[in-house]
């Protein structure tokens, strides 16, 4: 949305591997009854918090995501895009959205790298 | 091993997980190793900061606050100088990281409550929070929905939270930025005269400390709260 190359609004940009996951909804509230865990939030979520904090405030690498577009796009897509997912999956679809609509991730790269993490962590 | 032969007691065992690797797990470590590998952070830096976000609570400021109670000079400091009297609870406002890390923590101020006059603090741009001393923010306190209203219908939006105020009690709407952080300090209940500070740590609940509730005797957790979508969400 702040940058020239991305013109249109943000929701209005697909990524079809996040409207993959969305479909297969597998939220936490869902897996948590499943398996029968209490905890409230699912445990990637202090790393998805890592990973905002780092983006926000790391230093290190150039800033491809201010904090308010980060928010504020968020909060559009939470209510459209992403309205069926609870928080904080919309935070995480979201921020994936964000990054993937602004070109510092490619939709292909994404595709790929979820296979290979996926084949990776189902190996053992 | 087939029989149960082994020497444990089940009821001991760890607590149920999740044995299914769902998208979303997949999804964050794709992000976080994308983002490494191009530069954006180090693995370094993001191990630091999900460090900071599990560490974090509400602790610290509801001891502020009990000490603040039972101590005349430590409130005046506390009004005074919220950042060095943070100290005195074992946060460094000015680098809750502890790492070096830049921080837009600059400025922290805490809003005292009497019997008049009731703070609630909200963030009306995003989800400025004082994180350091009071942990994650809830997920309500993120939402368009409660950052709106709240701002427009104060008194409604409390009762919501199950916080009912006299008329004749004002209530101050105070807005977070990323500069100036607030938290409340609410006005001493009744009941707790000669209570210690952990007595009343436990009462000054993380709503107690946002103003959408206020400390009561025997109140030790928060409330429940439907997140509710915006009735007019954001168009552009």
């Amino acid at each position: 949305m702040s940058t020239s190359e991305n013109i249109r609004p943000v929701e209005q940009v697909t990524v079809a591997p996040l409207a993959n996951i969305v479909e297969r909804q597998q939220i936490w509230s869902r897996m948590a009854a499943k398996y029968g865990v209490e905890n409230p939030v699912p445990p990637w979520k202090s790393s998805l918090d890592g990973i905002c904090d780092a983006l926000d405030r790391g230093g290190c690498g150039p800033e491809v995501l201010s904090f308010v577009d980060r928010r504020n796009e968020e909060d559009t897509l939470s209510a459209t895009v992403y309205s069926t997912l609870p928080y904080p999956e919309n935070q995480l679809v979201s921020l994936a959205h964000s990054l993937v609509a602004r070109g510092v991730i490619d939709e292909t790269e994404l595709q790929h790298r979820l296979a290979g993490i996926r084949s990776r962590l189902q190996a053992g | 091993m087939s029989e149960h032969e082994h020497d444990h007691d089940h009821d001991r065992t760890a607590a149920p997980m999740v044995d299914e690797i769902t998208d979303f797990e997949v999804l964050e470590i794709a992000l976080r190793e994308l983002c490494i590998e191009k530069g954006l952070f180090t693995v370094e830096d993001h191990r630091r900061f999900t460090e900071f976000a599990e560490h974090i609570g509400p602790t610290p400021a509801a001891h502020m606050v009990a000490r603040a109670w039972l101590d005349p000079e430590f409130k005046k400091l506390v009004l005074a100088d919220a950042i060095a009297a943070s100290r005195e609870v074992g946060v460094d406002w000015l680098e809750p990281t502890g790492f070096g890390t830049p921080s837009d923590f600059t400025a922290l101020h805490v809003l005292e409550d009497t019997p008049t006059l009731h703070h609630v603090i909200v963030c009306a741009l995003c989800s400025c929070y004082p994180r350091p001393i009071l942990g994650n923010s809830p997920e309500w306190y993120r939402t368009p929905n409660y950052r709106r209203r709240l701002v427009r219908w104060p008194r409604q939006v409390l009762a919501e939270f199950g916080l009912y105020l006299p008329e004749d009690v004002a209530i101050r709407v105070e807005d977070s930025n990323q500069k100036h952080r607030f938290m409340v300090m609410p006005v001493r209940p009744e009941g707790t005269e000669d209570w210690d500070e952990d007595q009343l740590a436990a009462i000054l609940t993380r709503d107690c400390l946002i103003g959408v509730a206020v400390p009561k005797v025997g109140v030790t957790t928060n409330a429940i709260t439907d997140t509710r979508p915006a009735i007019h969400p954001v168009q552009h």
